[in-house]
């Protein structure tokens, strides 16, 4: 299997000499090809700042981070904006839709960026949106669409370019149970027919019991972590709860 | 405790109150260097001249036009203050939240206004003075006027104006606000930021009915000008300039979708690089930026206008100048006695001598006939000799002169002696020499004279005066609408920076940000600068059929000017509108940090 992702010995750390907080401390870990890899921990547990550096938005105060055998880490600026456009799909906690654009434009606007020919454009945003069940809401607004729609139609954009890996924040964050079954459905569904690599952060364990791996951050480490091998998600569900209750034990708003 | 709030508000928003603060200080600074205009060195030193009666005159104007330039600026800082309130709402939905009551929230945006406006007004009186008399300093060493009337002037009148005529502006913002305050719904304003303008999407139908009603009534404001000229000013005037505002109103209104609609049906063109997103942006910003795009363009044209025909004019008087006086000088002379005069003999006691100062010279009466005042066949035909026929012809009609036989000269009641000369040598001494010794003359009798230079001094005033006024109107509204632009580009810039980051996180690189960022910035000064092309290309057709009636028009040189300054002003706020812009959505670097 090809390797998408690698991380290693990974330290990120805030704060000027005297008073220095590590927010990252030595994480290791890949994600293989066609993988959908969950990120858990309580908030403060330096999940984010791990995706921020992945995604290139942060620079790592030490380690290596490698994407399809390519070191990321020290990209110049040119080279950050063609990594991103190319190889990164992100999907954000708050949708981050231009909201002057339609649905439509907002996952086209990730191809002609890439300077796409037009007809490949139209086609292949409408394959996006069918997969994501959104092609009713094409011409709307994101201010006109539910949270749940503004929500697939970031997953179009991120998927429509076919980037190597999808980078996904907090996906469910600001959505209801029923719109996040939703998008979850969808991400399984990419991850399964367009053999999409997905990486995403959540705190919620409804949210985590999609992937297929679980890393379990605390205080900026990797503390443990869980396969779900061939099991059925509810049973994936017990386990990521019973992994929660036992680190968790005085974070209240893990559960 | 109002107070304190409001002075940490306008201390904690320094940004936000920093397009409204540069708005007034701009605008008072206009305002007042406009209304110290007849303080001005050139025109102090004109004023010296008793026979030029230029200072009531421009004194008359600053007043009619400067009401026109309060309604300007007064619109600006209203618009300036709109925004403003649309960027707080959030904070004033806090404010409402926390149980204050609507009037109290209207006395603190009261209170912030009143402190920051009595800060800008100071600060733009004091650039106002600063502008005067650096702009005093410049005009005066172009049109070479002697340094003994350059002094450094402060205004009174004029500071007294300016402070009330923006009291009454800041006035008219202060009810802006309560009223803006009294009609907002609490939850409108918490989730101001969420969506922060309504995207109505017109129709293609509707666009295009608009954008075609516009085009009509322009072509009917045109062809009005055309038709009836630029000065008859009655009812079908103003209904001319009404069809021509509303018709720019409707064309901008209409544009955006129109221009939208068109690139969208050509898709290679529109879902290219971020042209998408730029067309977009345009559109969603045009519900709010049609009415300043307006005023901008009628600003742009005032200032092409004004600047055009006061260089057209300008070239014209210069002409004239040249054809005005045939001779030198011209002087006539009404002896107390009936004796014949020798004038030439009477001069030359006097220093200046005819016969050794002027290149050709001719002393005549002008006697009673029956044909009324007349002179001899013989001075005539001299007269024609020196300076033609036509110069001859011309000299009698102006006169009232008839032309009689010489035989009818001998005896004859004289009414007056005329001298005319062409001078020798150096003008500047024999005019010198010329209007030392003529000053004998009063003792024998009264004389009036004219020369060539003096004439052209006073048609050089006329010049200055025509140069000046239009030049210093057609700065001070481009400078205006530059400015508007520039500030309101960068503030939106402001608006948009998450969305270049959004657009730096999809991986447009830099190049690619700034030059959408550049694209809009561009359509938002090109706009309206084509639209008053346009229309100014009309009007001068109309303005230049008056100027032919006095002379010839110089349409080439009044272009020339014009589209200097155009490139000079308003290219340097574009530029630099282009840089802040880039500057404020950080095109230059990748989005860094969550």
């Amino acid at each position: 299997m090809e390797t998408i992702l690698t991380v290693e010995h990974l330290v990120r750390e805030y704060g000027s000499r005297g008073s220095v907080t590590r927010a990252i401390d030595d994480v290791s870990f890949s994600v293989e090809k066609g993988e959908f890899v969950g990120i858990m921990g309580a908030s403060g547990s330096g999940k984010s700042t791990l995706l921020n550096c992945v995604s290139t938005i942060d620079a790592p105060t030490a380690g290596r981070i490698f994407v399809e055998g390519r070191e990321i880490t020290g990209l110049k600026p040119r080279e950050v904006s063609r990594f991103r456009r190319e190889r990164l799909g992100f999907i954000f906690q708050d949708c981050q839709l231009l909201d002057t654009l339609t649905a439509f434009e907002n996952i086209a606007l990730a191809l002609t960026i890439r300077g796409a020919a037009p007809g490949l454009v139209e086609k292949k945003v409408k394959q996006a949106a069918g997969l994501l069940e959104i092609a009713d809401c094409m011409d709307k607004y994101p201010y006109q669409m539910s949270g749940g729609q503004r929500q697939r139609t970031a997953a179009a954009r991120a998927m429509v370019t076919d980037p190597a890996l999808i980078l996904a924040d907090e996906p469910t964050g600001a959505l209801d149970s029923k719109s996040a079954k939703l998008l979850l459905d969808r991400f399984e569904i990419l991850n399964r027919q367009r053999e999409a690599t997905i990486l995403m952060v959540t705190h919620d364990a409804f949210t985590a019991s999609y992937c297929h791996r679980i890393l379990f951050l605390q205080d900026g480490a990797v503390l443990t972590r869980l396969e779900r091998g061939d099991g059925s998600r509810r049973a994936f569900f017990r386990q990521i709860i019973d992994v929660v209750t036992r680190l968790g034990g005085d974070q209240s708003d893990v559960l | 405790m109002f107070s304190e709030l409001a002075w940490k508000n306008v201390r904690r928003s320094v940004r936000d109150y920093g397009v409204w603060f540069l708005t007034i200080v701009f605008g008072v600074c206009l305002f007042y260097t406009f209304n110290a205009l007849e303080n001005q060195t050139v025109l102090r030193f004109l004023a010296q001249n008793p026979k030029t009666n230029i200072v009531e005159s421009i004194r008359s104007l600053i007043g009619m036009l400067s009401v026109f330039v309060w309604a300007v600026l007064a619109f600006l800082i209203l618009y300036a203050s709109g925004f403003l309130v649309r960027r707080r709402k959030k904070e004033l939905g806090t404010y409402l939240l926390l149980g204050m009551e609507r009037w109290q929230v209207a006395r603190l945006l009261l209170a912030e206004t009143a402190c920051i406006g009595a800060i800008a007004l100071a600060a733009g009186l004091a650039l106002g003075v600063l502008a005067a008399w650096a702009l005093s300093a410049f005009t005066a060493g172009l049109f070479a006027v002697p340094m003994t009337y350059f002094t450094f002037a402060l205004s009174v009148p004029a500071l007294g104006k300016t402070a009330l005529a923006f009291a009454a502006i800041f006035l008219l913002v202060m009810v802006y606000h309560a009223f803006a305050v009294s009609r907002c719904r609490l939850i409108d304003l918490l989730q101001a930021g969420r969506v922060n303008q309504a995207l109505k999407g017109r129709s293609l139908g509707a666009s295009v009915a608009l954008f075609l009603l516009g085009a009509a009534l322009l072509a009917v404001a045109y062809a009005m000008l055309l038709t009836r000229g630029l000065l008859r000013v009655d009812a079908l005037f103003w209904v001319m300039i009404g069809l021509g505002s509303l018709g720019t109103l409707l064309f901008f209104r209409s544009l955006s979708g129109f221009l939208l609609r068109i690139c969208q049906s050509r898709r290679g063109f529109y879902l290219k690089n971020l042209n998408l997103f730029v067309l977009r942006q345009f559109n969603a910003r045009i519900n709010t930026t049609y009415r300043s795009m307006t005023v901008i363009c009628l600003m742009l044209l005032l200032a092409i206008g004004i600047t055009a025909s006061s260089v057209g004019l300008n070239n014209t008087v210069s002409q004239m100048a040249e054809e005005e006086l045939p001779q030198d000088v011209s002087l006539t002379f009404y002896p107390d006695g009936e004796e014949p005069v020798d004038l030439p003999a009477l001069l030359a006691e006097g220093g200046f001598d005819p016969g050794r100062d002027c290149a050709f010279h001719l002393a005549f009466p002008v006697f009673r006939s029956e044909a009324g005042q007349a002179v001899a066949r013989s001075v005539y035909d001299a007269f024609a000799g020196r300076w033609g026929r036509a110069a001859a012809d011309a000299f009698l009609e102006r006169e009232q002169l008839a032309v009689r036989p010489d035989g009818e000269a001998q005896g004859a009641w004289v009414n007056c002696w005329i001298f005319l000369a062409d001078y020798a040598g150096d003008k500047q001494a024999a005019e010198e020499a010329f209007q030392g010794a003529v000053t004998a003359l009063s003792e024998l009798g009264g004389y009036g004279y004219t020369t060539r230079l003096d004439t052209w001094m006073d048609l050089m005033g006329t010049k200055v005066l025509v140069l000046f006024i239009g030049l210093y109107l057609g700065v001070v509204f481009l400078l205006a609408s530059a400015a508007v632009l520039a500030l309101q580009q960068l503030t939106q810039a402001a608006d948009a920076a998450g969305q270049y980051r959004v657009l730096s996180l999809l991986g447009a690189p830099g190049k690619m940000r700034g030059r959408a960022a550049d694209a809009q910035v561009a359509l938002a000064f090109l706009l309206p600068l084509a639209l008053a092309l346009v229309h100014a290309a009309v009007g001068m057709t109309a303005a230049n059929a008056v100027i032919a009636e006095v002379g010839q028009v110089d349409s080439a040189a009044s272009s020339a000017v014009t589209a200097l300054l155009l490139a000079v002003v308003y290219g340097g706020y574009f530029l630099a509108t282009c840089r802040g812009s880039r500057r404020l959505l950080g095109t230059g670097r990748e989005a860094r940090g969550a």
